[in-house]
């Protein structure tokens, strides 16, 4: 056990799969509702649905600013490496 | 040993290397924004090349690991580091021959390991660092990435499933414009750094600097970050092939997922400093983008020559890179024996090179890419 924990980093290679899970699976499910309320806010705004379209438009640009906050923390965390 | 003219040598041959590296792994990059017309080709290589570059400069943690914790510094002498190169360039060429996803990172440590064994003997091999930060890590890697892109894959479809294919589709081929460039970016930070780690024990081997305070120098960033860049813009088309259409017909959302989960295992790597291989993450994130949708829109067969390229790489790089030694020893000690073997896989390569170019000159324009 002690020699498996000397050769493996357990911590690194969990925290490897936790972060890589948070931060892709993340990203790519909000990204999803940005395009789902960039979609739904083009239908609304076509179907004179203004409120509908506005709260869509704002989910969508929530989602979007989640997505930019993520790639600079991402490469914030790279650069102070 | 002090010698300046086999430190250049050594120097150009990891440069080379890192080309071969930015060509034979731009195929990560941007296979899956051409296959799904996100980009087109030129534009695509151009932005991973910048991008390429750019990520060379971010990081330095994997380059430590590849300079102190494969191979006792100690024991590193400019031969050796010249043959573990010249079976990293093999290996890399020969799986870009037959357009198969091999990782560059494994071949470059195969090849340095192979030449110590036979230099110095098991004894300055660190096995612990070897299956520690490289071989275990290789096989959690593409596995976090298939679990990554499969399961964000099954909640994109859930939440765009109601979505006209259309407007969902523009909406994540504009998105892997920005995914693609977080995956350059990562491959930049990743791949270029081992180049970094060679010269730099390079740099060690002439005396150049201490082993005991072992820093990158600056011009090896930026020499590094150029020639994987330039090599990133040259392309790898056969390789953009197999990973971009053959293992699974991708649409934008896969597209987008495979490569969103790509850059966050790569990206997780560099953090905690382990030199991982692009190329079994995007594989391992492509075939869970294909799975997620269903189990048979993975090409499997396709994935098993993968996989079996991926087992190979460490042994048989490790192999050319020990007979190398081998053979530079018996021409002669110094200088002679490695600028005899750089002459020898100079001719080799552009014989591979003008080959490939006559093929390409039969082939329909359609069939090359």
């Amino acid at each position: 056990m002690s020699l498996a924990t000397a050769i493996v980093d357990g911590h690194a290679l969990l925290e490897l799969v936790y972060v890589s899970l948070l931060a892709g699976v993340g990203v790519c499910v909000v990204y999803a509702v940005a395009v789902v309320g960039i979609t739904r806010a083009q239908e609304a705004r076509r179907a004179s649905r203004h409120r509908s379209a506005a709260l869509y438009a704002l989910l969508a640009a929530v989602a979007l600013g989640a997505c930019g906050w993520a790639i600079v923390t991402g490469i914030s965390i790279m650069a102070t490496k | 040993m002090h010698s300046e003219p086999l430190l250049i040598l050594v120097v150009a041959t990891a440069l080379a290397f890192d080309f071969t590296n930015g060509f034979h792994d731009t195929a990560n990059v941007v296979a899956t924004s051409m296959s799904t017309r996100a980009l087109s080709p030129r534009v695509a290589v151009g932005i991973a090349a910048a991008l390429n570059f750019a990520g060379a400069f971010i990081s330095l943690k994997v380059a430590a690991t590849i300079a102190t914790g494969i191979v006792s510094t100690g024991a590193i002498t400019l031969p050796i580091v010249f043959a573990g190169l010249i079976g990293a360039c093999f290996w890399n060429l020969a799986t870009w021959w037959f357009g198969l996803p091999s990782s560059s990172s494994h071949a470059l440590i195969g090849g340095v390991v192979g030449s110590v064994l036979v230099a110095k003997g098991s004894h300055a091999v660190q096995f612990a660092g070897l299956l520690g930060k490289v071989i275990i890590p290789a096989f959690i890697a593409p596995v976090a990435a298939f679990a990554v892109a499969g399961l964000a894959i099954i909640f994109t479809y859930r939440l765009t499933a109601r979505l006209r294919p259309g407007p969902a589709g523009r909406g994540f081929r504009l998105g892997q414009i920005f995914s693609g460039g977080m995956l350059s970016l990562a491959h930049g930070t990743n791949d270029a750094q081992k180049t970094m780690g060679v010269i730099t024990l390079a740099l060690v081997a002439n005396g150049d600097i201490s082993a005991h305070r072992v820093a990158v120098p600056d011009w090896v960033i930026v020499a590094a970050a150029s020639a994987i860049a330039l090599g990133t813009y040259a392309g790898g088309w056969r390789i953009i092939r197999t990973l971009g259409t053959r293992i699974i017909k991708m649409d934008p959302a896969q597209g987008f997922t495979a490569q969103s989960a790509g850059a966050a295992v790569v990206l997780a790597a560099s953090h905690v400093g382990f030199p991982l291989s692009t190329t079994h993450v995007m594989a391992g994130g492509i075939i869970g983008a294909g799975a997620g949708k269903r189990l048979s829109a993975v090409r499997w067969g396709v994935a098993g020559n993968i996989a079996i390229a991926w087992l190979l790489t460490l042994p048989a790089a490790a192999a050319v890179g020990a007979a190398t030694y081998a053979v530079t020893k018996a021409i002669g000690n110094g200088t002679l024996g490695p600028f005899v073997i750089a002459v020898i896989a100079i001719a080799a390569i552009l014989a591979a090179m003008l080959r490939r170019a006559r093929e390409l000159q039969s082939e329909p324009a359609t069939a090359r890419r």
